[in-house]
């Protein structure tokens, strides 16, 4: 065996690097072992076609947390989030819906469509105020076990239920609709513009293998609703340099406190002795010892590849087997010679600069949803699409820009008939820059390149199984508490000295890094009491 | 009491009978108005073709709750319970079929023919849910806490409930804590690998909802419904006559214990005065004053029909107006001149069981997909064109209700969504017929010929004829956010209305769901409790 470390960290995500860095900070021997050749994971930035840097999987940050930011001083480590205003709906009568930072601006575009709703933005943006700042906190805590006596966790459940009860009753009866009502359902009670509906409606089902109209979509409305910089709600960005910059500056903050961090070091096994982590085996054949294995990989990836399922309790394993993954959405990221010129609004703006939405009306995002029901990509898609060359140059060259597509649905597990993900890729690419040219017909005249991203590439490329984007489905029965799994949301695992630390623990995914940072608070209050 | 000392039940469906029969009890002197010529709303027995009678809506009890039954006695008051065994019947296409009796071990057996794996989780699956069943059947008798200022009967009931839900053990709680949110797609696909037993058995995460199986959230609706009866494929409990013969009995034992009941006595207005309700006027004009009405009727017909909504808070108006009751429901029935054949049913019983084996409800819809489709299609304001139905022949155990040698097949439609985008249910009404007759000629070829009347309940009818605004059955959607502390809307569960004196006691209050009189039991509790 080599040298022996404090902490080995798996996996060099966004998640995996804060939890090196916090755990370095702490005075402990950090090592992040990461399989490819660069960090980030997820937040990765590369250049696949040359001259043209795409922010590969996750596009757009948000949910970062501001306290990660000030405690690790990114700034200093050359973070910059560029601010992207608005987001942009092209509709299939010829209108449009063009949202804003701006309120007043957004309401009176608003009006243009209904002035019920006009006012009703304004009713609706003050509601979800209260409805962040109640799940704030819960972002940034241990979740308690429900089922144990033990008084630490009677104590958060007691101030769960204060908080609760502290609300108004009209904001109690909002917090319980976001809870378990599905997005559509909750907007349809706001809204009567479709297109409005369905655009807020969409952030209710990214990640996820829902439909707008299924319960539990609003939860995830308003985890993705509480994006912000700064502290400011509701406000989403890019990072300068893709989101790549996001984990290179956290990567340079725990280098700074002292962790190590190597690339290209596979793990094949986590190694463990008498029900203990020991260390790892990398895929060379190098092992390395430690006294903590904190793993940013996924439950399947940690437990099911990593570790021999022999030295899991069954129930547990059951559970593992259980949580569910089932990637829903792909990537296709575009090399473009100009801009494109949507038929709505013609020609370059700022319209450009913000999100571009790909939702015209409910039904077509709920029949996208049918499509992948039954085993295939939408043939239709929902695509959340950003130029982030217009807000930050120095991704693309001179007067090129970069197009990034997110795009839902596309079911990880094709149905039999619709043949693999090997063969549909392109397919799965046409049908998306397609869906694109509806709107914006130059598109196809424009591209220089792409890149296409199946979830079978989410996973074979980022180590995302079944390409879950967020480690595992933000559904309300994998969530909180339950999140991997049940009695197991405490970072810890049935194996002495192994954590959790990545998306697949509360409070879930995005580029937030909640789960790396209370995973370090985990580890080292239990290194103190060992100690 | 003075004569004034009144309360007034809107309504005589059969929340509202068994609310007045224990208000009676309790010492009041309850009078029930129904509108219709007999009581009973949505659990009728009618003739809908010469000779042949059928329950209209409700084909069976949810069942009704064992201490109401008791309380009432319902056996004496000429209404006998009849309980098919096997339960359910569950065809596929290919011929292949399931017949879940009362006896788990029973059905497991026939369930290794299609899996043996399944065969073996069978048992286990059905004590699983009688587990957490009997935890949630205590929470379904209890009056959700107020959230504000929990009373101490309040904090009593939550530490009884939650000492039981300890007593599951931890593997147990945290499985009622994920399975509530869940899909019940995913839930069944936990335990079997037969999609025919999962669909027969998901089906009840999505009866009278406007959910498809893979909608999260449907398996709460399954728990729920677990709560009245544990038993995997749920409730086949008829009543000699049709199910209108059970709510004559409840009616029968209301009379008996003092409630005055009046049918052909539509209430028109219910009449409040400084926040308080001071009578209802009816139809006719005639006025009849009182300190309390109690609505057996939905919410929103109550709130926004009966009462003047500039008398209610405006907060609560507004959750009212938000409570989704969109029906997904339609009923079908057939006269027929003789048995339909089940060519499936020879793959699970011999010849001399087929009456037996059909004689239970029958469950047409073999995949999760399939359910999931004939879900998709009401999203979009069409009703299924291959619709899952559950289907009851009453005549089988009840050669009451047609002429001798003949029968009725009675089916619950999903989906058959309120709204239809295209035409309306007056056009639509023939061709949800046709469409059903279909489905069932692919289980049962020949079925058509039979055929001598066929009658179409659309969820228009169920709102003009039965009085379910927007079609619903159950008053409200049965989903996550409407349930519990939230039924029909939070701060409002507790049976009570902004408008003092004035209650709700139908299935559009805590727990709601079906034919199980909880509803009516727990309101009259609350009530009694206030006019002491």
């Amino acid at each position: 065996m080599g040298q022996h470390y404090d902490v080995l960290v798996i996996g060099g995500g966004h998640n995996g690097l804060v939890n090196a860095a916090y755990l370095a900070r702490a005075g402990k021997k950090v090592l992040v072992l990461e399989r490819r050749a660069v960090l980030g994971g997820s937040a990765v930035t590369e250049e696949i076609i040359p001259g043209f840097l795409f922010s590969e999987c996750s596009y757009v940050v948000s949910l970062l947390r501001p306290e990660i930011i000030r405690e690790l001083d990114l700034p200093r480590h050359g973070l910059e989030i560029l601010p992207l205003d608005g987001t942009f709906t092209p509709m299939l009568n010829g209108d449009h819906l063009w949202r804003v930072n701006d309120h007043a601006k957004t309401q009176r575009e608003i009006r243009r469509h209904s002035r019920l709703d006009a006012e009703a933005y304004d009713e609706f943006s003050k509601m979800m105020v209260p409805m962040c700042r109640f799940v704030k906190p819960i972002l940034s805590m241990i979740p308690p076990d429900p089922t144990s006596l033990n008084p630490r966790d009677l104590r958060k459940l007691y101030f769960l239920s204060r908080r609760l009860q502290q609300l108004s009753s009209d904001e109690r009866y909002t917090l319980i609709q976001l809870m378990t009502m599905s997005a559509a359902d909750f907007l349809d009670q706001w809204f009567e513009t479709d297109a409005l509906k369905a655009t807020m409606s969409a952030s209710g089902i990214i990640g996820t293998f829902l439909g707008i109209r299924s319960p539990g979509t609003a939860y995830v409305l308003l985890h993705h609703y509480m994006g912000e910089i700064d502290g400011a709600f509701r406000s989403w960005g890019f990072s300068r340099g893709g989101t790549g910059a996001i984990s290179n500056a956290i990567a340079s903050a725990a280098r700074e406190a002292g962790a190590e961090i190597r690339t290209q070091a596979p793990v094949a096994k986590i190694l463990v002795k008498n029900g203990r982590a020991t260390g790892v085996a990398l895929e060379s054949g190098e092992e390395l010892s430690a006294t903590i294995v904190s793993s940013s990989a996924d439950p399947h990836l940690t437990f099911e590849k990593f570790l021999d399922p022999k030295e899991l309790p069954s129930d547990f394993l059951e559970d593992v087997r259980r949580y569910k993954f089932r990637g829903s959405s792909g990537k296709v990221n575009l090399a473009l010679d100009a801009l494109p010129d949507f038929k709505t609004i013609p020609g370059p703006g700022a319209h450009l600069r913000g999100a571009i939405s790909l939702s015209p009306s409910m039904d077509y995002m709920e029949r996208a949803y049918d499509d992948a029901k039954y085993g295939r990509f939408s043939r239709r898609p929902y695509v959340d699409m950003v130029i982030p060359s217009l807000t930050d140059p120095s991704v693309a060259p001179a007067g090129k820009h970069v197009l990034s597509c997110f795009v839902q649905y596309a079911p990880y597990k094709l149905a039999p008939g619709e043949g693999t993900w090997d063969d549909q890729r392109e397919k799965f690419g046409d049908t998306v820059i397609d869906t694109i040219a509806e709107h914006a017909p130059n598109i196809k005249s424009i591209i220089r390149g792409r890149q296409v991203l199946t979830p079978l590439d989410l996973e074979r490329e980022f180590g995302l199984t079944q390409g879950n984007i967020f480690q595992g489905e933000l559904s309300l029965e994998q969530l909180f508490f339950l999140r991997p799994a049940p009695g197991w949301a405490y970072y810890r695992t049935p194996i002495d000295s192994l954590y959790m630390c990545g998306s697949a623990t509360h409070p879930g995914g995005g580029i937030m890094g909640a789960p790396g940072r209370i995973a370090s608070q985990v580890i080292l209050k239990e290194w103190k009491k060992a100690s | 009491m003075a004569p004034r000392q009144r309360i007034v039940l809107v309504g005589g469906g059969h929340n509202a009978l068994v609310a007045a029969f224990y208000l009676a009890k309790a010492g009041f002197k309850p009078l029930v108005l129904e509108r219709r010529e007999q009581p009973g709303g949505a659990a009728v027995t009618e003739e809908f073709h010469p000779g042949f009678r059928v329950s209209s809506l409700a084909h069976t009890a949810g069942p009704l709750r064992a201490d109401v039954a008791r309380d009432m006695r319902v056996e004496k008051f000429d209404c006998a319970m009849i309980h098919p065994d096997p339960r359910v019947f569950a065809p596929a296409p290919d011929g292949r079929a399931i017949l879940f009796y009362n006896d788990h071990a029973k059905t497991a057996g026939g369930l290794a023919r299609l899996s043996a794996k399944d065969a073996a989780k069978y048992t286990e699956f059905a004590s699983a849910l009688a587990e957490v069943a009997e935890v949630l059947a205590q929470l379904t008798r209890v009056t959700p806490p107020a959230i504000d200022h929990p009373s101490p009967e309040d904090l009593w009931n939550l530490l009884k409930v939650g000492r039981n839900i300890r007593s599951l053990g931890k593997k147990r709680i945290f499985d009622l804590l994920r399975w509530g949110p869940m899909a019940v797609a995913d839930f069944v696909s936990e335990f079997f690998e037969t999609e025919l037993l999962r669909s027969a058995i998901a089906a009840r995460g999505i009866f009278g909802a406007a959910l498809g199986p893979w909608s999260a959230g449907s398996t709460a609706v399954l728990l729920l419904r677990a709560a009245a009866d544990p038993h995997p494929a749920g409730a086949a409990s008829f009543s000699r006559g049709g199910l209108g013969s059970l709510t004559r009995a409840l009616a029968e034992s209301a009379r008996k214990a003092g409630a005055e009941i009046r049918t052909n006595a539509e209430v028109a207005h219910i009449r409040g005065k400084d926040g308080a309700v001071t009578g209802v006027v009816l139809a006719s004009g005639e006025e009849i004053a009182c300190d309390a009405v109690v609505s057996g009727v939905d919410p929103k017909r109550t709130f926004f029909q009966l009462v003047d909504p500039a008398q209610l808070d405006p907060a609560f108006v507004l959750r009212i107006k938000n409570l989704r009751a969109s029906g997904t429901v339609a009923k079908v029935h057939l006269a027929l001149g003789d048995l339909p054949a089940f060519p499936a049913l020879a793959s699970v019983i011999g010849p001399d069981g087929f009456r037996q084996g059909l004689s239970g409800r029958i469950h047409i819809g073999p995949e999760l997909d399939y359910l999931e489709r004939a879900f998709d299609a009401s999203k979009y304001g069409e009703f299924s064109a291959h619709p899952w139905l559950d289907v009851t022949i009453p005549t089988l155990s009840d050669s009451t209700l047609a002429p001798a040698g003949k029968h009725v097949l009675s089916a619950c439609v999903q989906f058959a969504p309120f709204r239809l985008r295209h035409g309306d249910w007056t056009t639509q009404r023939d061709a949800l017929g046709k469409a059903v007759l279909q489905t069932l000629e692919t289980y049962s070829p020949g079925l058509s010929s039979h055929v001598e009347a066929l009658q179409v309940i659309t969820p228009q009818d169920l709102e003009s004829t039965y009085g379910l605004t927007g079609g619903h059955i159950f008053h409200g959607e049965l989903a996550l956010d409407q349930l519990f502390t939230m039924r029909p809307v939070l701060d409002w569960a507790r049976y009570r209305s902004p408008l003092r004196g004035l209650y709700l006691c139908g299935s559009g209050t805590h727990p709601g769901n079906g034919l199980t009189g909880a509803s009516g039991a727990n309101a009259a509790r609350e009530i009694s409790r206030d006019l002491r």
